[in-house]
């Protein structure tokens, strides 16, 4: 099986270069535009590079990312988180329906959301940043937690989602898709 | 606390499994784990677990020379870029193994001499924090199961299936990574975590269990534990001593995580009802007395994180080192001040108390920046030891010379 690759620092340039692929589905500056997939733009380097690793050993499964992750090196991956954290974040157009926003905004204080995912829900370290993401892609990502599939890094989030019915779903993500996608600091 | 059958047991789990922390609709929803038991009063702590990075070290930003070590001592970069890098075992034959958490992998490290060669055995595995290597065959404990790569040595690039040894344990992710080895009694321990920082486990949780190599045979050793991830046997005693990380959000300086001694099976150490030995659980303590529970042989610190245990036998170091234990500290999150990020080393009387506590490897928190996490050590055959640093994915040698 493959080796470990001597680790190095990663390099925003050669992420710009290697997004080449990426760029159809999650745009060329990491906003996206097709419903159900994510914005990359300003995600936490620590998220999107985990993310990679999950798809590389199988964590994390997808029909789209799998086979693109399979062949990436560990400096790929740092490269690519490199790139897509320097990106700005562009707001997702969405129809968000008020009420299910309200509900929204409730159930994530009932849900601790914050308590992980920080104020704004703008994400940190290995914690994506929710505000301003696609809506279809939140509520399929929520329904993946619930449903033990998404491929968890410590559980933290299968757990959250234990409780939720598929009406909490849409409504939190009613409510994460209006918000200010200001990048994670 | 009675005795509990394994037909108890089964029963236990599988409700655990249906209907455990995971399903509580109707229920409020609780925080995530890191953040139970946290009062009101601390609601805007900015404290919060250690993030992981996601991968290693180069070696050129892993900086050696900061590791203090008594004199006569000396530390060297032994291998690096193995992401997350946490328990190593020796294969017969010399291979290191060496485990992760988070980053699912396990790696076998072979010594070339002046350098190591890394190779990934296994990925994508839940949380496969615990190694052990006998006779030919490696044991990887995850989540919930235990399962063993016969042969291993032989097939580094090609491993062999994962059979299973042991699968009938809880799912639960909080504290359910596991620490294994062998016992002086050729059995397989393990931990199984309190899902929770502080909570009433479930009977199946909060132990040190162990079953026997073919799987049968499962057993609880000591209950009351909230999470232990290191232990040893005592070279001369063969006791199990294990280290304890105790409950969070008690405040700086309490409670206390702990290092103790089960001198015989069954024993109770008092989470979630008494913390350190001495204090009360302020939600879970009411109406129970410390004084029915054992009290740790050593209060090793409040949040300092501490994962390996291992007795010193080997002959580099210097006669006094003999049966010493060594005690890796991951260090705290949990506290304004933060502390452990260091192996310590306890050494023991003639009447097994503790007669010393003293820092062994230090330095890989400068100020309040922490640029290393020690988190397991393994003697080498030379008697040197390896000290596995999981956040810059490295692994560290300290020798002596006389």
């Amino acid at each position: 099986m493959a080796a470990a690759a001597p680790a190095r620092a990663a390099d925003l340039e050669a992420g710009r270069q290697k997004s080449e692929p990426c760029k159809a589905c999650h745009g060329a500056d990491g906003n996206a535009s097709i419903p159900g997939t994510p914005s990359l733009a300003g995600q936490p380097v620590f998220f999107t590079h985990w993310q990679l690793i999950k798809f590389r050993d199988g964590r994390r499964k997808d029909p789209q990312m799998t086979p693109f992750a399979a062949n990436l090196t560990d400096a790929d991956m740092a490269d690519l988180a490199a790139f897509y954290a320097a990106q700005r974040p562009t707001p997702r157009p969405a129809v968000t329906d008020p009420p299910k926003v309200a509900a929204g905004q409730e159930l994530a204080q009932q849900h601790h959301c914050v308590s992980c995912h920080r104020p704004g829900l703008v994400g940190h370290e290995q914690i994506p940043r929710l505000a301003g993401q696609d809506l279809a892609y939140l509520v399929k990502l929520l329904r993946a937690f619930k449903a033990q599939t998404a491929g968890d890094l410590d559980g933290t989030m299968t757990t959250a989602a234990q409780p939720l019915s598929e009406e909490d779903i849409q409504n939190l993500a009613h409510y994460m898709a209006t918000l200010p996608p200001t990048p994670s600091r | 606390m009675p005795r509990i059958t394994l037909t108890l047991l089964v029963v236990a789990v599988a409700l655990v499994l249906g209907f455990g922390p995971l399903v509580q609709a109707q229920q409020p929803a609780p925080p995530p784990t890191w953040k139970q038991g946290q009062p009101p009063s601390m609601a805007d702590s900015p404290l919060a677990p250690i993030a992981q990075p996601p991968g290693p070290k180069a070696p050129g930003e892993i900086p050696v020379d900061k590791i203090k070590v008594p004199a006569g001592f000396k530390v060297a970069l032994w291998a690096s870029g193995i992401n997350n890098a946490r328990v190593m075992t020796w294969g017969d034959r010399g291979t290191l193994f060496v485990s992760s958490r988070v980053a699912g992998n396990v790696y076998a490290v072979l010594d070339k001499g002046s350098t190591r060669e890394v190779k990934v055995i296994a990925k994508g595995l839940n949380m496969p924090n615990g190694v052990a290597f006998k006779n030919g065959t490696l044991y990887i404990a995850e989540i919930s199961r235990i399962t063993k790569m016969v042969g291993i040595e032989d097939k580094l690039d090609n491993p062999p299936p994962m059979d299973v040894v042991y699968e009938t344990l809880p799912k639960d992710l909080p504290h359910g990574w596991k620490y294994l080895a062998f016992g002086p009694d050729g059995k397989l321990y393990f931990n199984i975590g309190a899902p929770c920082n502080i909570c009433i486990p479930p009977d199946t949780h909060a132990n040190i269990s162990r079953v026997n190599a073919d799987g049968t045979g499962f057993e609880y050793v000591a209950h009351g534990v909230r999470n232990s991830v290191g232990f040893d046997w005592h070279p001369v005693t063969k006791e199990l001593y294990f280290a304890t990380h105790a409950r969070d959000w008690l405040g700086e300086d309490m409670p206390s995580d702990r290092f103790d001694v089960a001198s015989k099976k069954g024993l109770h150490f008092g989470f979630p009802y008494c913390h350190q030995g001495d204090i009360l659980d302020p939600e879970f303590g009411k109406g129970k007395s410390c004084n029915d529970y054992v009290k740790p042989l050593l209060k090793t610190g409040p949040h300092v994180a501490g994962n390996g245990v291992e007795f010193y036998t080997g002959s580099m170091f210097p006669s006094e080192y003999q049966n010493r234990a060594f005690l890796a500290q991951r260090g705290s999150w949990n506290r304004t001040q933060k502390i452990g990020f260091r192996v310590m080393m306890v050494t023991l009387d003639a009447k097994g108390g503790v007669a010393k506590y003293e820092p062994f490897a230090e330095g890989w928190l400068q100020g309040d920046q922490v640029w290393g996490r020690p988190v397991y050590t393994q003697q080498m055959k030379d008697g040197s030891l390896l000290i596995a640093d999981d956040y810059a994915g490295a692994i560290y040698r300290v020798s002596y010379q006389r």
